[in-house]
């Protein structure tokens, strides 16, 4: 009962420092503390699903810990660093939305997150679904970052925290989806990176901008 | 074992074009690859209405009418784009827009594409199938941005975030029909596999699946372009290079419907018919009121075209959301009337950049006194997407409207008869300057080349003969929607 | 019975005592780690014990015009955190009201002696005191619903707000401390008390630069036993902050019973956990530099943000 207590106090620590990484995204200005919001959150999720395969005896979540730290952990943050290096003044220097009222934002997001994943916490019981509203908090203050951050960069960012979040809320859910399923997203999402990092090079070498304020000619 | 081999074909072309490197006929190992798919699908297709159901890939990948009938639709548009994209990249090349080895990067990723549709309508799982989609994503972002403008450049970025985030939407949903299936009984990659799942639907998690489907419309919706998730589809339909136009709208498009057709039917099982049905109605006449609408206002013949994408996706949407066997098989019909019509559109609208550098309306008037050929081309295309006949588009549309009347969806049919009103007010508006206005300057009138001429009138002629024709497609088209209904 | 009741009483004049007694020392002890770490020699510890002595051997003068709200604000300052010192279970979870030190109770307390500073500022009618005033009300504003919501998530697993209740139960439960609430609160609670306490980031405690103080601005005015009042009133809420701290999340050592005994432990450990934040704290402040006056409202955002996500964590485990 004790070992069972700590481990649903170690998931509730992981998927919540999830969540705390995408606020603290939303909080930093400098690219760099950005970035390194982004690698613990990577890590965050390798721990969850670290802890639910020694909680459940499954060999094949330790695997997908694993494959979670190797992508998210280090190579996303990789990629991202060369791009920092690439533009050492890139900052929200002027965000759409300012930081105070985006971390207001983020505290009504969570709050609609709790909310909104009521039913499922409570048709389908049990310790992990619990923390299902860190994970979907997660997903929401990605779309927010996405809409509200002009910086390249802090688009990735967003794009990243959708998809930890969504990756939290799955680990969590079903206790890991299928090793296949798992390694196929994981890698999907490491291309995407790659490809994002291509064009915002590409941006950088043509055009000479991080700024995708500069890129609006395509409206109705 | 079939079903391994299907996708292996473009990647032969890919492996021709990687070895070969660019020469001015490597293209065409990709148009032979692309018609092989479409004679193999056609096989399985006239095969599978006796009921076998080959697989392979530890089985993973599976045929069944429904599939097979989405690899002829894949097989035949992609083989005109591959067509298209010969001279393309020739011209490309020639004159030195791009280097050869982008030329070979195209190559390579556009027969990549074809296999990672191919993969998602083999899938035998809705896993494999997320993996397929959200791969189509990554292997078409550079091609849209092939061009390297600054709009190609803003295009693809709106792309791929905007896909990338709708396809982990999906993910979401898939995740949680996976958690409703393991708590049915279900394990592992099993429980996600469409026979098991619709087998199995009664037994689902209703409350899940209700929030599933919700997140699977709405991830998946985004990469079908239904609004109000489309805005990334008219500036990538815009600034992609013609035949990849051609390829998104034609078939990645209908690619990603096939998806909510086959999870459709699950929540159909699971949830009754009314819930589904309301997703799909308000989805297909948002997006068929505000595309339509949309249409009224353009003056660029590529981008007008994906607005049009996008009313017939609403089309489709209305179709599916009717359900019965009727309405089913107009909406798989119309989803290959559709992929040619467009194809051959975006293709011609390609030649129409190539020759007056842009495919705005304004700079291309009088295109048929200028080039007969093309701007006749043009013409019959219009026609088929307005749904004129002989065109099979108008045996579709009319097929599904008595479907949706079958189904006592009337008000919603008579909704959509007046967005069509308005796409045909745009689109033949858009037309008439194009083709008969008078012409800016003096320009020369021109021939245009048999090697461009060719994909074009293979395409019209396909369109019209599955309209006059009954055979093969009866058959095919009867067998695959007894799969999607239930 | 005789020796429960007197027990308690001790317990607040021992508390008193040692508070004022210490709390001097407190700020000294943060200068000299500082100075160190700056590689200079620096005052004595007792420096500031000293500075006491002389200043209220000194004659009081007072701004002409100014009302009764001058005089009194030092006054109030001190007598509130003395209420607060007296009464929360500092060294003990037995005190004489252990029904009523409930956290909001003590939180208005200390921002009482703020708010009457801040009126006394204003009340000289200088630039600066009413540029102070203005910026720490602004500053008090956004960091209290911070550390309300931040009690909020210690007061729910417990279902209640009272002080001692929260450290028994935190003491029962030690899983307690290592949940996601509880970090998150700690957080929230760092930033606030530093905000609070005009420390770095949100306020230099060694600057004098019109354009950047906010808490020397306020005492601008102050002269001989009234400035001795307003620095021991400030230094004394710096050390009942600090021991809250200590207590909420680290309450090991804390006496349960009134033994002579764990009563010298909870002196002798509470000074540590003091002694060790302050060094904490003052090593920090080398390290960052001051926060523009316009970033401070993100950094206590962020300290929103945070006792937030804590409310809600503890209401997900519960």
């Amino acid at each position: 009962m004790r070992a069972h207590g700590a481990a649903a106090a170690l998931l509730a620590l992981t998927s919540g420092t999830v969540l705390l990484c995408a606020a603290l995204a939303l909080w930093r200005r400098a690219a760099r503390g950005i970035v390194s919001a982004l690698r613990v959150q990577g890590f965050a999720l390798a721990g969850t699903a670290a802890v639910l395969g020694v909680q459940l005896h499954e060999p094949l979540l330790l695997v997908t810990a694993g494959l979670l730290v190797a992508v998210k952990g280090v190579a996303i943050p990789l990629l991202f660093g060369r791009l920092v290096q690439l533009d050492p003044s890139s900052s929200e220097t002027d965000p759409v939305v300012n930081v105070p009222a985006s971390l207001v934002a983020a505290v009504v997001l969570t709050l609609v997150a709790f909310v909104a994943t009521r039913p499922i916490v409570e048709s389908v019981r049990g310790v992990p679904i619990t923390l299902v509203p860190f994970g979907f908090a997660t997903v929401l203050i990605g779309f927010f970052v996405l809409v509200a951050r002009r910086k390249a960069v802090s688009q990735m960012v967003g794009l990243l925290l959708v998809d930890n979040g969504i990756g939290l809320v799955a680990l969590l859910l079903t206790t890991g989806v299928p090793l296949l399923i798992e390694l196929g997203g994981t890698l999907d999402v490491l291309l995407v990176v790659v490809v994002l990092r291509v064009l915002v090079t590409r941006m950088h070498a043509e055009l000479g901008v991080f700024d995708l304020d500069s890129l609006q000619e395509l409206r109705d | 074992m079939v079903s391994m081999l299907i996708p292996g074909l473009p990647l032969l072309a890919v492996l021709v074009a990687l070895v070969v490197g660019w020469r001015p006929a490597m293209p065409w190992a990709g148009v032979a690859a692309d018609g092989a798919v479409a004679v193999i699908g056609f096989a399985l297709a006239l095969h599978d209405i006796h009921g076998s159901v080959p697989s392979g890939a530890g089985g993973n990948l599976r045929v069944d009418s429904l599939s097979a009938f989405m690899v002829i639709v894949i097989g035949l548009v992609s083989m005109l784009a591959s067509w298209g994209s010969v001279r393309y990249l020739r011209y490309e090349v020639s004159t030195e827009r791009c280097t050869p080895g982008q030329a070979q990067q195209y190559a390579v990723l556009i027969q990549l594409f074809v296999t990672t549709m191919l993969l998602a309508v083999l899938a035998a799982n809705i896993g494999i199938l997320w993996v397929a989609v959200e791969a189509t994503t990554i292997t078409t972002t550079f091609l849209v941005g092939h061009r390297r403008t600054r709009g190609a450049l803003e295009a693809s970025w709106k792309y791929i975030v905007l896909c990338s985030v709708g396809i982990g939407i999906a993910f979401l949903g898939t995740v949680l029909v996976y958690l409703a299936a393991t708590h049915a009984g279900g394990h592992s990659l099993h429980a996600l596999e469409w026979t098991w799942l619709s087998t199995h639907a009664h037994a689902l998690n209703p409350a899940v699946m209700r929030l599933a489907m919700g997140l699977l419309v709405l991830g998946y919706g985004t990469k079908v372009g239904l609004v109000p998730m489309h805005s990334w589809l008219p500036d990538a339909h815009s600034q992609s290079p013609a035949p990849v136009s051609a390829l998104m709208s034609g078939v990645l498009l209908s690619v990603a419907f096939y998806a909510l057709l086959r999870f459709k039917v699950i929540a159909v099982l699971c949830l009754g018919e009314t819930y589904p049905r309301e997703l799909f109605v308000a989805l297909a006449l948002l997006s068929l009121g505000l595309a339509s609408l949309l249409l009224l206002t353009q003056r660029d013949l590529k981008r007008a075209l994906a607005y049009s994408s996008t009313e017939h996706m609403g089309l489709l949407a209305l179709g599916a959301a009717a359900g019965g066997p009727l309405a089913i098989s107009g909406v798989l019909l119309h989803i290959l009337g559709h992929g040619l019509a467009k194809g051959v559109l975006f293709l011609a609208s390609g030649e129409m950049v190539i020759a007056d550098g842009s495919s705005d309306v304004d700079d291309a008037r009088g295109l048929l006194a200028r080039r007969p050929a093309l701007g006749g081309a043009v013409g019959l295309g219009l026609a088929a997407l307005l749904g004129f006949p002989p065109f099979s588009l108008f045996v579709s549309e009319l097929t599904m409207m008595r479907g949706e009347m079958a189904n006592h969806m009337a008000w919603a049919v008579g909704l959509s008869l007046v967005a069509l009103a308005i796409a045909f007010a745009g689109l033949t508006t858009l037309g008439r300057r194009l083709l008969f206005g008078s012409p800016p300057g003096q320009a020369p009138s021109q021939r245009t080349p048999l090697l461009v001429m060719a994909p074009l009138v293979a395409g019209l002629g396909l369109c019209a003969a599955i309209g006059v024709f009954t055979w093969p497609f009866d058959e095919i088209l009867r067998a695959a929607a007894k799969l999607v209904t239930s | 019975m005789t020796g429960i009741t007197v027990w308690p009483v001790g317990v607040v004049v021992a508390q008193v005592t040692l508070f004022v007694l210490g709390a001097p020392f407190l700020v000294g002890l943060m200068r000299t780690v500082r100075c160190r770490l700056e590689g200079r020699t620096g005052p004595p510890v007792r420096q500031t014990w000293r500075d006491l002595r002389k200043l209220l051997g000194k004659q009081r003068t007072q701004p002409e015009k100014s009302s009764v709200f001058f005089a009194m604000a030092p006054v109030v300052l001190v007598a509130t955190t003395l209420v607060v010192v007296a009464f929360a279970p500092l060294l003990s979870i037995d005190t004489v009201f252990s029904g009523g030190s409930d956290l909001f109770a003590i939180v208005f307390l200390l921002l009482l002696g703020s708010v009457s500073l801040a009126l006394a500022a204003l009340d000289t009618g200088t630039a600066f005191g009413g540029m102070g005033s203005s910026r720490l009300m602004a500053i008090v504003a956004l960091a209290e619903p911070a550390l309300l919501v931040a009690i909020l998530a210690l007061a729910a697993p417990v279902h209640s707000s009272s002080l001692p209740i929260i450290v028994a139960g935190s003491l029962h439960h030690p899983m307690w401390l290592a949940t996601p609430q509880r970090i998150l609160a700690f957080g929230a609670f760092v930033i606030v008390i530093l905000a609070e306490s005009g420390r770095l980031p949100v306020d230099n405690p060694a600057t004098h630069l019109e354009l950047t103080m906010i808490h020397e601005a306020l005492m601008l005015e102050y002269s001989g036993p009234d400035l001795a009042f307003v620095v021991l009133g400030e230094s004394l809420r710096l050390l009942v902050l600090l021991a809250l701290l200590s207590n909420l999340f680290v309450p090991w050592g804390i006496a349960t019973s009134l033994t002579g005994l764990s009563f010298v432990v909870a002196v002798v450990s509470l000074a540590a956990k003091v002694a060790l934040l302050a060094t904490l704290v003052a090593a920090g402040e080398v390290m960052v530099a001051k926060l523009r006056l316009f970033r401070v409202p993100e950094l206590l955002a962020g300290a929103f943000v945070l006792s937030v996500l804590a409310v809600l964590s503890s209401l997900v485990i519960a």
